[in-house]
């Protein structure tokens, strides 16, 4: 044999037999909270929604969740006003998480009371008009009016990409968060007091 | 007329939703804590949320069920209040369990068949990879309402020492181990 020639490559040092089985254990495990991370993402959201609300001075009066879709409302007593976030997601799966992202419809509603019947009447009438949009396309603001309590939301649906809110595993970007929503409720503010001519 | 009924919807609403509120501030405070919140189940009169514990070495996840019982309608409430019953079972993991640890535990769980975790008691429940410390609590949920700074301190006092007697009665069965999962 030549120095030119191509030498076999060196036999791996041998391995502890124990280390091998506590890295493929530590490996199944991590790959087991990898799906169970894929079904979570929506609730750690939703979760971070909570928290980051109660903690401004809203509180929570609606909590429906089926882990899938989530509905949660909150009520600000010195103003009046209410919340509404609502995330379905669309990938609860870890291959559906890998093919698409997780994804989810989430729908932002912002509403205020009002003490004139004539808004809420005209609102009921906006939210029949709505219910005729059978439509799951993003963007469309929806009205809805609720006789009994007084509250007018305007809602809009959004399509999100729920990884962009968590960094790591766990951890939530809540700046992002906070800054997404509040850009939205400010929107939706706008238009509801432009409709209502307050 | 109808904005004193908008009013008496409105109470009555609120009166409602004070089990939701008292679940919002757990979730505030677990996440304060470190423990985000990683899953929801809620329908009609009971809550329960599921917490991560990433920041724990000993726990592995943490699970609050909240079952309100009495206080939906005003009559209740002004005679009996808002009671509800907490549910708080916190979870150890062992990453690699045989059957014979199961064997092993058996005269704990045989123990723990008498108690009546409503009286404040920790019931420990062995699983394969999972050891379970269940603790039940009765809760008035106006004190926790009423005044949302003072209901929070309590709050929050409330989940601390019953985080820190359940990691009592599961530290002896932590496995020591060469790598960990988050919950």
């Amino acid at each position: 044999m030549s120095d030119s020639e191509p030498s076999a490559p060196a036999p791996a040092p041998p391995q502890d037999p124990d280390e091998i089985f506590v890295g493929l254990l530590a490996e199944s495990w991590k790959r087991y909270a990898e799906m169970l991370r894929a079904t979570q993402t929506d609730d750690l959201l939703i979760g971070a929604v909570i928290a980051s609300y109660v903690n401004q001075g809203w509180a929570l009066i609606d909590l429906t969740s089926d882990g899938a879709t989530h509905l949660v409302r909150f009520h600000y007593h010195g103003a009046d006003t209410r919340l509404l976030v609502a995330i379905k997601s669309m990938s609860e799966s870890l291959t559906a998480a890998k093919v698409i992202g997780r994804l989810a419809d989430v729908t932002v509603g912002y509403g205020i009371r009002v003490q004139n019947f004539q808004a809420v009447w005209s609102a009921i009438k906006s939210e029949i008009k709505s219910s005729i949009i059978m439509s799951d396309e993003p963007g469309i603001i929806t009205v809805d009016g609720d006789m009994t309590s007084g509250y007018v939301f305007a809602q809009v649906d959004l399509l999100l990409d729920l990884d962009t809110y968590v960094v790591g595993g766990l951890q939530v970007d809540y700046a992002k968060l906070g800054a997404h929503l509040s850009a939205t409720v400010n929107a939706l503010h706008k238009y509801l007091y432009g409709r209502l001519g307050n | 007329m109808l904005n004193k009924l908008m009013e008496m919807s409105q109470k009555r609403e609120m009166r409602e939703s004070r089990d939701e509120m008292v679940v919002g501030e757990l979730v505030l405070a677990f996440a304060q804590l470190g423990m985000p919140a990683v899953r929801f189940a809620a329908g009609m009169g009971q809550q329960s949320v599921r917490f991560a514990t990433p920041a724990d070495p000993l726990l592995h996840s943490v699970a609050v069920t909240l079952d309100r019982k009495t206080g939906s309608g005003a009559l209740s409430d002004s005679l009996v209040g808002s009671k509800a019953v907490i549910t708080v079972v916190a979870e150890v993991k062992n990453y690699l369990a045989d059957p014979d640890d199961l064997v092993n535990m058996w005269r704990t769980d045989f123990a723990n068949i008498a108690r009546l975790p409503m009286l404040g008691q920790v019931k420990l429940d062995h699983q394969l990879n999972s050891v379970l410390a269940t603790k039940k609590l009765m809760i008035e949920l106006n004190e926790f309402t009423r005044d949302p700074a003072a209901g929070r301190v309590q709050l929050n006092q409330l989940i601390a020492s019953t985080l820190e007697e359940m990691r009592g009665h599961l530290a002896p069965y932590k496995k020591a181990s060469p790598f960990e999962i988050d919950g």
